[in-house]
């Protein structure tokens, strides 16, 4: 650990967070608003990318940078949860209820598909 | 009670600046600095515009720039006086003059000249801590209102503004106790004018005003369309029409609340534009003052949106509402006799008053 690792994981982290509000944008302007795509797209997408990381088996300071930094910044819980709530809120049972199963269910795989990928690369 | 005075209210998006300042501070600055009777800042929760760019709190990506709402009142002399500031301030949004009668600080019994016997909207302002015999002062001024007949009442919060020409705004730490809130409340001419004393002998400081508007729907039941005005008065002067829609966050249209699937179908109409207020505490028809309930998690909080467009557009509008609020919500329909809006490059109307009697 050092001062350019460190240094590393706050910009890493920033560009993650960036990329997130552009993508989450970007796909909730298309998709439309009924349903939060966007957070969904993002999280999908992180899990993915964190499985193949993990499948890479990097050294601890890359693994740091590319899990902890990007991905962690990239991933929203806190979004995912706020949103289901709202849903709920407005009594939107049913795509609440969707939006939890679905972001679980797709993570999960894409996760699993993400590692498969880094094993065999 | 002061017959000539104005209601200046400027709708904009809350992220615009004038400058390097939120146009929302500054038109505030402005009121405070002119001492204005009484200013309120409000924040909407949906909203499109001449642009028809959909801004709503409904995921939080999109929230980012939601709508808001400035209302200044005093009377004719002091608002045209900062009128034209204002109007710069604001640049790209929509600024409207209507008239309204203002009584301050004592209420006595009034009789309603003939214009406002039909219907009458009154709102009371009051600060955010104001009691009322250990009560909230809100909470006691909707259940007079409830008890006495009214057809609706909405209370909605305040973040910024003037009472009784003093500036107080809404800081994260503080009591606020005097930033201003407001019940609008709307009902028939008779019924307003034998509920004023009361609230006089209610409120400590009061200030209320007075504006003439027909209701059109109450319960979902269609009493009369809005006003057939035309489009401008004896001199030329445009003459524009507003709507307003109070509902509740459990009223249901296709499964989502109203006031959002009248904001998506008027958006799809052409229509100018519409903003949605949520208000914390109210009453439309029967049901009696509700609001949100602790570990409750579907919304009870009644909400307000609100339509302004030429008197052609606004029968088209209206349709649109009529066939959505066939079981709930409370609508009625208003004369604006000036209105500004602007999208960048292309503004029109303007903030000079068109007279026309009906």
């Amino acid at each position: 650990m050092n001062a350019v690792v460190w240094a590393g994981v706050i910009l890493i982290g920033g560009c993650g967070s960036v990329l997130r509000f552009v993508v989450d944008g970007a796909v909730g302007a298309r998709l439309g608003r009924e349903f939060p795509f966007g957070t969904l797209a993002v999280n999908v997408s992180g899990a993915m990318i964190l499985g193949l990381i993990t499948g890479l088996a990097l050294g601890s300071d890359e693994a740091l940078l590319a899990g902890t930094a990007a991905v962690g910044s990239y991933t929203t819980f806190s979004t995912w949860m706020l949103e289901t709530q709202r849903l709920a809120e407005e009594r939107q049972n049913r795509s609440a209820t969707l939006n939890v199963v679905v972001s679980l269910v797709l993570g999960v795989a894409a996760a699993a598909l993400g590692r498969l990928i880094g094993v065999h690369v | 009670m002061n017959e000539d005075c104005l209601k200046l209210t400027v709708y904009f998006g809350e992220r615009k600046r004038a400058g390097h300042r939120f146009v929302a501070d500054a038109l505030l600055d402005l009121y405070g600095r002119h001492e204005i009777a009484t200013s309120v800042l409000l924040r909407g929760v949906e909203g499109f515009g001449l642009k028809h760019h959909l801004r709503t709190d409904s995921s939080l990506t999109l929230s980012e720039d939601l709508p808001a709402v400035a209302i200044a009142v005093d009377t004719r002399e002091r608002i045209e006086a900062l009128l034209d500031d204002a109007a710069e301030l604001t640049g790209s949004g929509l600024v409207t003059l209507e008239r309204a009668r203002m009584q301050t600080n004592e209420i006595r019994a009034v009789s309603l000249p003939a214009e406002l016997d039909e219907a009458t909207k009154l709102t009371v302002y009051l600060g955010r801590q104001e009691r009322v015999y250990r009560v909230p002062a809100f909470i006691a001024v909707c259940d007079l209102l409830h008890r006495r007949g009214i057809a609706g009442a909405t209370t909605l919060l305040g973040v910024d503004g003037t009472t009784h020409g003093r500036r107080e705004r809404a800081r994260f730490f503080g009591r606020n106790a005097d930033v201003p809130m407001m019940v609008i409340a709307v009902g028939s001419g008779q019924q307003i004018a034998g509920v004023l004393p009361e609230l006089g002998g209610l409120l400590r400081r009061p200030l209320i005003t007075l504006e003439r508007v027909r209701v059109c729907k109450r319960d979902g039941e269609l009493l009369e369309n809005p006003h057939p005005l035309p489009g401008s008065d004896e001199h030329g002067m445009a003459l524009w029409q507003k709507l307003m829609i109070y509902n509740s966050e459990a009223a249901l249209h296709d499964g989502q609340p109203i006031h959002r699937a009248i904001t998506r179908q008027l958006r799809r109409s052409g229509a100018s534009g519409s903003t949605t207020l949520r208000g914390i505490w109210g009453f439309h028809g029967d049901h009696a003052p509700h609001g949100d309930r602790t570990l409750q998690l579907g919304r009870h909080v009644p909400t307000l949106t609100i339509v302004i467009d030429t008197p052609e557009r606004i029968a088209e509008s209206f349709a649109i509402v009529d066939q959505l609020t066939n079981e709930r919500g409370l609508v009625t329909s208003e004369m604006v006799p000036a209105m500004r809006a602007t999208a960048a490059e292309n503004s029109r109307g303007g903030v000079r008053l068109a007279n026309h009697r009906f």
